[in-house]
């Protein structure tokens, strides 16, 4: 059967974007570190794929793979994607709420002014939408890493949006050992889309990729917000080796299963009853 | 392009609180009933001075006043993750449990109220899979200031 | 008859390990033989098959994601009780170097815990073994032959897990 093996690309966003660059600020992982993956929880994380041949040679394992990139010290990827969304209108509709309140019983003029400024933040900061912006992260407003809107930019204190794969090249491609593309998923963790690969595992080596990845940082422009795109690029690899297949029974070739030669009694044998507790943990 | 409508970066921040985010490898917690080995600390603080970044012994730099929030995620990504709680002396800070508002998803936060000039360990208990008690840390991240 | 019959471990790895029971709805076991096997979906599948047929395991996590492998499986001794491994070498296999693995005197799956903690050399080729072998003309027909099946779930104290639930049946 395929096992799926999961990449996880953490990004520092916030560091990163300072830096002009990914590097020290990546965190890699797969779930294969009992298959031999070295530097996990790194920026040097090396892959181990570990394939299987038959007797005549042929791959007898696909392994596929994923990648799953997250943004460290945002809102996390277990919050439902959409929530920027349903965040923008949930505030939208609190703040007109209070609106109505105030027109209702209009107050002193010093209240009103501040109850209009506290309005005003709780309505937060909604995204410029432009050509280039329009679809993902557009009229969406910008949230801090608890959730709430951002009424003043000026603070810093909002989250980033999650990092995004827009290729995977290198090595690893060009000597078509792994065959990467973007999917479409009604997976929620990964917005739906995910990068994924199938690997050759017949030619044992190591191989490099390279991931481009697009960050966004917020820029305001007169008075508006936008998420404005940086691409920067990192580096990881995959290490493939291959064994032969073998049989668990016999540890060579086909043989008859080691049934007992003696027949089970007919009673007190089959059945499912007042055998439950030998299907516990021997742990 | 003018200077008045040149795109303008917002600051660097000093008001962004510190996010503090532990990677839990589930399946290895479980299979082996303890934190040691399948757990990976980052902050985001790292430009502040923080060190031992994808250890267990995470040493976050903070300073008194600063906004603490402690999070997760797992490394499988359709197993099940949380912080039960977050043990630390309370004249240091007072983590408490809150949700991002309309989901479940929880998170824990405290302000630093002082901070001795040794650095302080604390214990996270992290509840994993769908089993009913918490596992905590084996080696104890820190605040230092 | 089809010369081949599948039979198919499906583990909710997360929920085992977390229950540390492959009971309670976290093991499915399934085949595709031809006769009307019992006890489909449970982990008390009862397979039917015929002398000569070859019989093939396979284990599987529901989501994919976590690793599980087979470490063994052993028939239960119709005379030595609840839970007794039959020894392998009181029948002889008809392969040459008719080995078995995880049939060695110490049998660590019956000592009652730790069983593999630590064996990481063993366990991490597990993804290699192929549990597949023919049903011998020995076999009672209409009388199930219990076995042990033994899972490994990752590595740690409390990776593996068995049921000693399914049986094969001889039509």
């Amino acid at each position: 059967m395929p096992q799926q093996l999961a990449i996880i690309v953490l990004v520092d966003v916030g560091n990163a974007i300072a830096d002009g660059t990914l590097d020290g600020n990546t965190y890699l992982f797969d779930n294969m570190k009992l298959h031999g993956s070295d530097g996990q929880g790194t920026g040097g994380l090396v892959t181990a794929i570990n394939g299987a041949y038959w007797a005549d040679g042929s791959q007898a394992s696909e392994q596929v793979l994923n990648w799953l990139p997250y943004s460290l010290g945002s809102i996390p990827p277990t919050v439902p994607r959409g929530y920027q969304s349903d965040r923008a209108r949930q505030t939208d509709r609190e703040a007109l709420a209070e609106l109505d309140a105030l027109a209702a019983r209009p107050a002193a003029g010093a209240d009103t002014a501040g109850r209009l400024d506290k309005i005003r933040k709780s309505v937060g900061t909604r995204i410029k939408t432009t050509r280039r912006t329009s679809g993902r992260l557009s009229n969406e407003k910008v949230l801090d890493v608890t959730g709430e809107v951002v009424g003043d930019l000026g603070t810093g204190s909002y989250s980033y949006p999650g990092p995004i794969i827009t290729d995977i090249y290198g090595e690893a491609v060009d000597e078509k050992i792994m065959y990467p593309a973007e999917y479409g998923s009604p997976d929620m963790v990964t917005d739906g889309w995910y990068w994924s690969a199938t690997v050759d595992t017949s030619r044992p080596g190591s191989y490099a990729y390279t991931m481009r990845i697009q960050l966004h940082k917020l820029v305001v422009q007169d008075g508006q917000a936008l998420w404005h795109p940086v691409n920067l690029t990192c580096t990881s690899s995959l290490r493939i080796t291959s064994e032969p297949k073998r049989n668990a029974f016999t540890k060579a070739g086909m043989g008859y299963l080691p049934v007992p030669m003696h027949a089970p009694p007919t009673e007190g044998y089959a059945g499912t009853d007042a055998v439950t507790e030998s299907a516990r943990s021997t742990g | 392009m003018t200077a008045k409508t040149r795109a303008r970066e917002t600051p660097a921040p000093a008001k962004r609180p510190i996010s503090i985010t532990a990677v839990v490898d589930c399946v290895g917690v479980l299979a082996t009933g303890s934190m040691s080995g399948q757990l990976y600390l980052y902050d985001t603080n790292k430009a502040g001075g923080s060190a031992g970044f994808g250890t267990e012994e995470l040493q976050t730099k903070a300073a008194v006043g600063d906004k603490l929030l402690w999070n997760c995620l797992a490394l499988e990504c359709e197993a099940y993750v949380g912080i039960d709680a977050v043990v630390i002396d309370p004249e240091v800070c007072e983590p408490e449990r809150k949700v991002y508002p309309g989901t479940d998803v929880a998170y824990w936060t405290g302000i630093v109220k002082k901070l001795p000039a040794e650095p302080v360990p604390y214990e996270i208990r992290f509840l994993v899979g769908t089993r009913a008690q918490s596992v905590p840390t084996t080696l104890s991240p820190t605040l230092t200031g | 008859m089809k010369p081949q019959v599948n039979i198919m471990a499906v583990v909710d790895v997360i929920g085992a390990l977390s229950a540390r029971t492959l009971l309670d709805g976290n093991l499915c076991m399934v085949d595709n033989g031809d006769y009307r096997s019992t006890g489909q979906g449970t982990p008390a599948l009862c397979t039917l098959v015929c002398p000569g047929q070859a019989v093939q395991w396979t284990a599987l996590a529901v989501d994919l994601q976590t690793p599980v492998d087979i470490k063994s499986i052993r028939f239960l001794d119709p005379l030595g009780g609840e839970g007794v491994a039959w020894q392998p070498q009181h029948a002889a296999p008809i392969a040459a170097n008719g080995g078995f693995p995880h049939a060695n005197g110490s049998d660590a799956s019956l000592s009652n815990g730790e069983a593999g903690a630590g064996s990481a050399g063993d366990s991490d080729t597990l993804d290699l073994d192929v549990w597949i072998g023919l049903v011998p003309p020995w076999m009672t027909p209409g009388v199930p032959y219990k076995y042990r099946l033994e899972l490994q779930m990752y590595e740690g104290d409390n990776s593996i897990m068995h049921v000693d639930l399914p049986a094969l049946m001889s039509v």
